[in-house]
């Protein structure tokens, strides 16, 4: 099996589809109505949208090169996850208003943290073996 | 908004997804059943973005929450379908419990509608 959109995987692309619409749209609707209470939260949430969508597009196989998007767009969900959880977990008041990574997540009941681990291990098993190609 | 619509919708939602993990647990594929319920579902949410729409212009809502507002409502509503589409294109646990996703994500997008009309 090396489709990354069959079985388990449309469950995958399920949960990154709801979270590439939530912090794309939450973040548009901050950033035209509020940017300039927290311009740099705001950006940054409306950047993990469309890492997110990057990623749903790349596990549900659209476009020339899926498997490259989705590696690169969960690869930079992981940094950006762990980066921005931490520094907001040193410094609380980094940004005056939560982004989908503030806290590795928390607000977000954790799926934010989980969801990279979780699209890394499904890349890795639906991996193509030299045989297939 | 302020009637039971709202938390019944929450209640539907909800015993739809757990109703999908029964059908996932069970190793059973989408049926009419789980269809007919969905559509109550989706049909609350109509009403529901309906009797908002109606009642919105007597009600104490800023431009910015009115937009997250509809936001919300029109999540609702598309949810279910697109999670219906995505899901019956294969046939198999993963693709049913992508209904589990739709409904849990249903029964929270209720939720925020009624706290940012509430708020």
């Amino acid at each position: 099996m090396s489709s990354t959109r069959a079985g388990a995987g449309r469950v995958l692309v399920a949960v990154y589809g709801v979270f590439a619409l939530a912090a794309t749209a939450r973040s548009l609707v901050q950033l035209l109505t509020k940017a300039d209470e927290a311009p740099l939260a705001y950006s940054l949430s409306a950047l993990a949208g469309l890492v997110y969508i990057a990623a749903t597009l790349g596990l549900a196989e659209v476009g020339p090169a899926p498997r490259r998007l989705a590696w690169a767009a969960v690869g930079f969900e992981l940094v950006g996850v762990l980066t921005v959880g931490t520094l907001t977990v040193l410094d609380p008041e980094l940004f005056p208003d939560q982004t989908v990574w503030s806290a590795y997540g928390a607000g977000y009941g954790w799926l934010p943290l989980v969801l990279p681990f979780a699209g890394i291990a499904w890349l890795l098993r639906t991996r193509p073996r030299s045989s297939d190609a | 908004m302020d009637g039971p619509l709202p938390l019944a919708l929450i209640v539907a939602s909800l015993v739809f997804a757990v109703v999908v993990l029964g059908y996932v647990a069970l190793g059973r594929t989408p049926d009419w059943a789980l269809l007919g319920l969905a559509g109550l579902v989706e049909a609350g949410a109509l009403v529901l973005l309906v009797v908002a729409a109606v009642q919105v212009g007597g009600a104490d809502l800023g431009g910015a929450d009115a937009i997250t507002l509809f936001g919300y409502l029109v999540a609702a509503l598309v949810l279910l379908p697109i999670g219906f589409a995505w899901s019956l294109a294969e046939r198999s646990r993963g693709a049913t419990a992508v209904l589990a996703v739709a409904g849990l994500t249903e029964a929270f997008v209720v939720v925020r509608a009624l706290q940012v009309w509430s708020s």
